[in-house]
C-alpha cells in the first residue's frame, strides 16, 4: 500500500514539472503505458494474499483513473496555452489597402452593356450590321433619295459613289425589315462616321438604333420605352421631353430631350441653364420606309430612335472632350474600372 | 436663318417678350441657335441737345458744351468742333459702354467738368445703311425728330434682336421672314399679315419686250419674268437698308437691295438682267455645252459642261442659273430696262455646279435647300410692289410664266389614323383649329380628316406629315409614356458572336487589361511605322474625301493604331501598360470595290509590364475561354513582330493570329523604349470552334504516378514537341516543363530541359514496369526525332 502512495506522490512532482505536451505524453506511457509504472503494480498483485487482492485492485484502479484525469486536465491546460502563444506570435502588418485592380472596360462599352442589358429585359433583339453600307441602305432606303437637303444634315465618307462609311445605325433599318417579319424588336449597336471633328464631334462615334415594328405601336410607346431607358440610365427621377424636329426616316420626327442629371433640371453649366439635356433622335417610322421593306403600312406602325453612346458617356461620366475617348490614354482608360 | 425682330413684326402681331417668343418657337419646332440684342453694347447713351457752346478757357482744340438730355443740364467736353448749338446728338454718360468696347465715366478735361462723350456712328455701332448721315466723321448728328433725353438705341435702331432660327432640311419654305412669320402667328396664336404684293402694270407688253424658252424643264421645274422700263437706279431707303443691314448685307442700289430684300423676306433669289444686252429678245434656259465659258459677276471665267443649267440669249450664256448672273448682262448706271428673273432651278443642279466651280452665293445657297413655283410668283410680285413703291421703274404687262405654278393639294385621311400614330386622341375642334392656323384648310367628319394644304408646304405629302402638323402644334407634352402594352411578347437576346466578344473582354478586364476604342481608318505613313517592311497601299480600302491623309485608309489590322497609342501612353509616362481594343478589318476582294468587302472582328492585345511565358499565358487563355480546340504555336513572319520572339497560333490547323515582341525596329519608329507584347487574333476563326457543351465526368479512383525526366537537347528544338510525345502516349494525364538550363558544363547551342510526367490509368493501379513500358516508347522516339539524350538524374 505504501508502494501506491509512493508512486502517486513521484507522480504528482513529476506532473507539476511538466512544461511541454510532448512531457506530458512521456509521463502518461511511463505510468499508464504497457509497461508503466502502474502495469507493474498490478503485475505485482499475485504476490498478495486472496483477501488482500480485491482492496488492492481497487486502490491501483483508483490512481489510474485520477491519473487519466489529472494527465487530461494539464494537456488541455498546455494546449491552450500553446494556441495562446501562437496567437500572440503569429501577427502581421494588416494596414496597407493597396489593391491590383482588374482592367477596365472602355466607357462607350459600359453605355452599351448597360442599354444592351435594359433592352434585352424589354425582349428587343441585339444585332449589328456592316460599317461600309450602300448608298442605299444608308440614304435610299430611308426616304433619302439623291437630291434630297437632308443628305446635307450628314457630311459622309464616301468609299465609291454608292459605297460609304455608313453615317447613322438606322442604316440597318431596311436590311433588318426586309430580313424579318413584324414583331420587330431589335437594337443595333455601332459605329458610325461623318466628317466632322471638333470637342463635341468626332469623326467616328457610336450610336444605337432601336426599332420596334408591329401592329398597335404608337408615339406614346417610343416616350414610354425613352422614358424607361432614361430612369434606368440617369436615375428614377429623370423625365423626357420631346421636341418637333426632322428627319425623313421618321413621321412624326422628334427630338429627345432628359432633366439634367447634373442639376436635376435647376438649369447648370451642363445644361446651359435649361434644365434639359439634348439626348437623341427618334420618331414613327416613316411609312415610306415600311413600304420600301414590303411591309403593310397600313397595318402596321414602328417607331424608331438613335442613341449617341458618347454623349451618354459624357454625360454619364463627366467627359468635356469627347476625343478622349479615342486618345486612350491608359490613365483615363483605368478610370472606369472596377 | 437670321431673323431680326422688327422685321418679324412687319407681318405677324409679337405680344410677347423675346424669352417667351424663343420658347414658344422652340414648342413647335423652332430650335433659336442665338439670340443677339444689337444694342448690348451700347449702354447709358443718349439723346441730348446742345444748348450752350463755349470755347474751353485752357485747350484751343476743345469746346465746353452745355447739353440738355431731358431731365437736366450737364457740361460736356469735345474736340468736334462741327457741333452747333440745337444740334441732337447721342452723348454717353456716366459709365457709359460704347460698341468699339469704350468704357465712359465722368471726369475733368484740362480743368473743366466733362460728364461724359459725345459719340460718332462706329461708337454706336451703326453705319449709313442705318441711319442717315452716319457715315460721316464724327459726332453723329442725329435728326431733329429724334426725342431728347431717350435711349440712343431706340433713335438709331439697334434697340432690335437678331433670332438664328435652326430651319430643318423639310421646311425650306422657312428660309424666309415671311416663312418664319406664319409659324410664329401660330406658336403665339397670333395674326399673320401678307406681304403687299400689288402693283401697276404699263402698256408695254412683257411679251413685246422678251421670249422665254425652258430647253431643260427637267432641272427648271418653272421660268416667271416680267419686266421694269424707264429704270431709275437710286440709293434704297434707310427702312430697306438698315433691314439688309441687320441680316449683314450692305445697300448698293434700289434695284439689287430690292432683289436682295426679297431674297431674306419671301425667300426667292431672283435676278436682274439689263434688257439691252441680251440679244434677240430671246432668254433661253439651257444646259451649257461641254467647253462652253461664263464671267460671272466676280469677274473670273468658268468652265461649264452640260450638267451645268445656264440662262442665255441666242448667242452666249449670260448667267448661271440660281448662282450668279452673267458680267456680259449686269445691272449699269446707264441701264434702262431689266428683266426680272424668278425660277426653279433643281437645288441638286444647283448644289453640284456651284460645287464644282466652287462658287456659291446667298442666291445659290438658298436654291440649295429647295423652293418651289409658288413662292417664285410671290417673290416676283413682291419685288414689282417695292419697284414702284422705290419709284425704280414702271412695270411691264404681264407675266412670262413658264411651268406650272404649284397649286392647293388636297389630302383626306381616316381620322382613327390620329390616334393609332400618336396613342392619344386629339378632340376634333383642336384638330380643326391647329390645322387652320397653320394655313392647311380642314374639316373633320366622323370618319376621315380633309385638308388643303397651301402649295408653299412641299414638305406634305400623306396622313402622317399632317399628323406630325397636329401634335407639334397641339404639343408632345400631351403624349404619355407607355411601354408597348398592345404589342405582341419577343424573347430578344444577344447574338452567339456578342456573347463570346463580351466573355473575351470579361476575361481581359479579369487578366488587368483596359479596354480601347480606335478609329478604323488610319493614314499610310502610320502602317508603315508599324511594319518592318515595306506597306502596299493599294490593299487598303481609301475614303474618297477623308478629313486628312492621316484618316483616308480602312484598316487591315488592328496593330498600328495600338502601336501609336502605346508610344503616346509611353511618352505620357504611362509604363505599365495593358491594353486591348476589339475591332473591325475591312478586307476587299477586289478594288475599287464593287461590294461590301469583309469586315472581319479582331482582337489586339497589348502589355508592357510582363514577361513573354506571362503574355503568352494571358493570350493563350484568351483562346482557351473560346475552345478547347487543340493549338499549335509555330514561328511567326508577322512583319511586325520579332521574328525570334513570336508565334502563330493554329488552331486544329486554323490560323486565328499571332503574339510576340514587338519588332525592334517598329518598336524604334514609335520611341517604344521597352520590351511590348503584342497579339492581334482573328476573331470570326477563334468563333468557328467554340467550346463542347460542358458534360460532368467521374474522376478517376485510381492514384496517378508522377516521374520527372531531364534530357540535353540542341538549343534549337522546341520543348511543347518533346512534350506532345508524352502527351501523346495513352497513359499519360499531363506533361509540363519545369526547368530550362544552360551551362558550360552542356556545350555551346546545348540545353537541358527539365519536365515532370504523370500518369494514370483509370482502371487499376499502375505499376513501376508500365510506366517504364510506356515513357521507354516516348523517349526511343525523342532521341530518333530531336537526338534528346536523358541526363542522370
Amino acid at each position: 500500500m505504501d508502494k501506491i502512495e509512493q508512486i502517486k506522490s513521484v507522480f504528482h512532482d513529476e506532473l507539476a514539472a511538466c512544461s511541454t505536451i510532448a512531457a506530458v505524453q512521456e509521463l502518461k506511457v511511463k505510468y499508464l503505458g504497457k509497461t508503466g509504472e502502474l502495469t507493474g503494480l498490478l503485475k505485482s498483485i499475485k504476490d498478495l494474499s486472496a483477501e488482500e487482492r480485491p482492496s488492492f485492485g481497487a486502490k491501483v484502479n483508483e490512481l489510474r483513473n485520477l491519473m487519466e484525469a489529472v494527465l487530461a486536465e494539464k494537456l488541455d491546460e498546455l494546449k491552450v496555452a500553446e494556441l495562446q502563444r501562437r496567437l500572440q506570435e503569429e501577427r502581421i502588418d494588416v494596414s496597407l489597402t493597396a489593391t491590383k485592380p482588374w482592367g477596365a472596360l472602355h466607357p462607350v462599352t459600359l453605355i452599351q452593356n448597360e442599354i444592351t442589358e435594359l433592352m434585352v429585359a424589354m425582349g428587343f433583339e441585339v444585332l449589328s450590321g456592316p460599317e461600309i453600307e450602300t448608298d442605299y441602305y444608308n440614304f435610299q432606303a430611308l426616304n433619302i433619295p439623291e437630291d434630297h437637303p437632308a443628305r446635307d444634315m450628314q457630311d459622309t465618307f464616301y468609299i465609291t459613289d454608292s459605297i460609304l462609311l455608313r453615317t447613322q445605325t438606322s442604316a440597318m433599318q431596311a436590311r433588318l425589315m426586309e430580313k424579318k417579319k413584324p414583331p420587330i424588336k431589335v437594337i443595333c449597336p455601332g459605329k458610325v462616321f461623318r466628317s466632322d471633328s471638333d470637342a463635341s464631334h468626332s469623326p467616328v462615334f457610336h450610336q444605337i438604333e432601336g426599332l420596334v415594328v408591329d401592329k398597335n405601336i404608337t408615339l406614346c410607346d417610343l416616350k414610354g420605352t425613352l422614358e424607361y431607358i432614361a430612369a434606368r440610365m440617369f436615375g428614377e427621377n429623370t423625365k423626357v421631353r420631346f421636341r418637333p424636329s426632322f428627319f425623313p426616316f421618321t413621321e412624326p420626327s422628334v427630338e429627345v430631350d432628359v432633366t439634367c442629371s447634373n442639376c436635376g433640371g435647376k438649369g447648370c453649366s451642363l445644361c446651359k441653364g435649361t434644365g434639359w439635356i439634348e439626348l437623341l433622335g427618334a420618331g414613327m417610322v416613316n411609312p415610306c420606309v415600311l413600304e420600301n421593306c414590303g411591309i403593310d403600312s397600313k397595318k402596321y406602325n414602328g417607331f424608331a430612335f438613335g442613341i449617341g453612346m458618347d454623349r451618354f458617356a459624357m454625360i454619364k461620366y463627366g467627359i468635356p472632350d469627347i476625343r478622349l475617348l479615342f486618345e486612350n490614354d491608359q490613365r483615363f482608360l483605368k478610370q472606369f474600372g472596377k | 436663318m437670321k431673323l431680326p425682330l422688327s422685321w418679324l413684326k412687319e407681318y405677324v402681331d409679337v405680344n410677347v417678350d423675346i424669352d417667351t417668343l424663343c420658347k414658344k418657337m422652340v414648342d413647335i419646332g423652332w430650335e433659336i441657335e442665338e439670340v443677339v440684342y444689337l444694342g448690348e453694347k451700347v449702354t447709358n447713351v443718349k439723346v441730348c441737345q446742345i444748348v450752350g457752346i463755349a470755347q474751353h478757357p485752357n485747350a484751343e482744340r476743345l469746346l465746353c458744351c452745355k447739353v440738355d438730355i431731358g431731365d437736366e443740364i450737364i457740361p460736356i467736353v469735345t474736340n468736334d468742333h462741327h457741333v452747333k448749338v440745337g444740334d441732337k446728338v447721342p452723348v454717353a454718360l456716366h459709365n457709359a459702354n460704347l460698341a468699339n468696347g469704350l468704357h465712359i465715366t465722368k471726369g475733368k478735361m484740362r480743368g473743366e467738368e466733362s460728364w461724359g462723350m459725345f459719340c460718332g456712328a462706329e461708337e454706336l455701332g451703326i453705319n449709313a445703311d442705318m441711319y442717315p448721315n452716319a457715315d460721316v466723321d464724327g459726332v453723329l448728328v442725329l435728326q431733329n425728330s429724334a426725342t431728347v433725353g431717350e435711349d440712343i438705341r431706340k433713335e438709331v435702331g439697334i434697340d432690335d434682336y437678331i433670332l438664328d432660327v435652326a430651319v430643318t432640311a423639310n421646311r425650306q419654305d422657312c428660309n424666309s421672314v415671311l416663312g418664319l412669320a406664319r409659324e410664329v402667328a401660330v406658336a403665339l396664336g397670333t395674326t399673320y399679315r401678307e406681304p403687299a404684293i400689288d402693283y401697276v402694270e404699263e402698256s408695254v407688253a412683257t411679251t413685246d419686250l422678251v421670249k422665254v424658252e425652258v430647253l431643260a424643264t427637267d432641272i427648271c421645274k418653272g421660268y416667271f419674268m416680267q419686266g421694269v422700263t424707264d429704270v431709275k437706279i437710286e440709293k434704297s431707303p434707310l427702312w430697306l437698308t438698315s433691314r439688309l443691314a441687320k441680316v449683314g448685307l450692305r445697300g448698293i442700289n434700289s434695284l439689287v437691295d430690292i432683289t436682295n430684300y426679297v431674297l431674306y423676306e419671301i425667300g426667292q433669289p431672283m435676278h436682274a438682267f439689263d434688257y439691252k444686252d441680251i440679244s434677240e429678245k430671246q432668254i433661253l434656259v439651257r444646259r451649257a455645252t461641254d467647253g462652253e465659258k461664263i464671267i460671272p459677276l466676280d469677274g473670273k471665267e468658268y468652265d461649264l459642261n452640260s450638267n451645268d443649267l445656264v440662262i442665255a440669249d441666242k448667242e452666249r450664256a449670260v448667267g448661271l442659273a440660281g448662282i450668279m448672273g452673267g458680267a456680259n448682262s449686269g445691272i449699269k448706271d446707264d441701264t434702262t430696262c431689266v428683266l426680272l428673273e424668278s425660277a426653279t432651278f433643281a437645288r441638286m443642279n444647283v448644289r453640284r455646279t456651284a460645287r464644282r466651280l466652287v462658287l456659291r452665293s446667298d442666291s445659290s445657297a438658298r436654291f440649295e435647300k429647295g423652293i418651289e413655283t409658288y413662292t417664285n410668283n410671290l417673290g416676283l410680285s413682291r419685288a414689282l410692289h417695292l419697284i414702284q413703291q422705290l419709284g425704280c421703274g414702271k412695270i411691264t404687262r404681264g407675266r412670262i410664266s413658264v411651268g406650272e405654278v404649284a397649286q392647293n393639294r388636297t389630302i383626306k385621311f381616316d381620322k382613327k389614323r390620329i390616334a393609332s400614330l400618336l396613342g392619344i386622341k386629339i378632340p376634333d375642334e383642336q384638330i380643326i383649329s391647329i390645322l387652320n392656323s397653320l394655313n392647311i384648310r380642314t374639316s373633320v367628319d366622323n370618319n376621315s380628316v380633309n385638308c388643303i394644304v397651301p402649295p408653299y408646304r412641299d414638305d406634305i405629302s400623306r396622313d402622317c406629315d399632317i399628323i406630325e402638323e397636329l401634335i407639334r402644334v397641339y404639343g408632345y407634352d400631351n403624349i404619355k409614356g407607355t411601354l408597348m402594352p398592345k404589342s405582341r411578347i419577343t424573347t430578344g437576346g444577344k447574338t452567339e458572336a456578342d456573347k463570346l466578344r463580351d466573355k473575351i473582354k470579361n476575361v481581359l478586364v479579369g487578366l488587368r487589361y483596359n479596354e480601347c476604342i480606335f478609329y478604323p481608318f488610319a493614314g499610310k505613313a502610320l502602317f508603315e511605322k508599324a511594319s518592318s517592311v515595306a506597306v502596299n497601299e493599294g490593299q487598303y480600302i481609301r475614303v474618297k474625301n477623308p478629313i486628312g491623309e492621316e484618316l483616308s485608309l480602312m484598316n487591315i489590322s488592328l496593330t498600328p493604331n495600338m502601336l501609336q497609342c502605346v508610344g503616346l501612353n509611353l511618352s505620357r509616362n504611362n509604363r505599365d501598360l495593358r491594353l486591348f481594343e476589339i475591332g473591325k478589318v475591312y478586307l476587299a476582294d477586289k478594288l475599287p470595290l464593287e461590294s461590301l468587302p469583309i469586315e472581319q472582328n479582331r482582337l489586339s492585345i497589348c502589355a508592357t509590364d510582363v514577361s513573354f511565358d506571362d503574355f503568352r499565358r494571358d493570350v493563350l487563355q484568351v483562346v482557351r475561354s473560346i475552345t478547347d480546340a487543340n493549338i499549335k504555336l509555330n514561328r511567326s513572319s508577322s512583319a511586325t513582330l520579332h521574328p525570334g520572339i513570336s508565334a502563330n497560333i493554329f488552331l486544329e490547323g486554323l490560323d486565328v493570329g499571332s503574339f510576340g515582341k514587338i519588332h525592334p525596329q517598329v518598336a524604334s519608329n514609335f520611341d517604344i523604349d521597352v520590351d511590348c507584347w503584342f497579339a492581334e487574333l482573328n476573331l470570326d476563326a477563334l468563333f468557328t470552334l467554340t467550346r463542347k457543351e460542358i458534360k460532368y465526368r467521374p474522376f478517376a479512383k485510381f492514384p496517378s504516378v508522377s516521374r520527372d525526366f531531364a534530357f540535353l537537347c540542341d538549343e534549337d528544338v522546341a520543348a511543347q514537341d518533346v512534350l506532345d510525345e508524352f502527351l501523346n502516349l495513352p497513359l499519360v494525364e499531363s506533361a509540363d516543363l519545369f526547368d530550362v538550363y544552360r551551362g558550360e558544363k552542356l556545350g555551346a547551342g546545348k540545353k537541358s530541359l527539365a519536365i515532370t510526367v504523370v500518369f494514370r490509368d483509370r482502371n487499376r493501379t499502375l505499376q513501376d514496369s508500365d510506366i517504364e513500358k510506356q515513357s521507354g516508347k516516348a523517349l526511343r522516339v525523342l532521341k530518333e526525332k530531336y537526338n534528346l539524350v536523358l541526363r542522370e538524374q
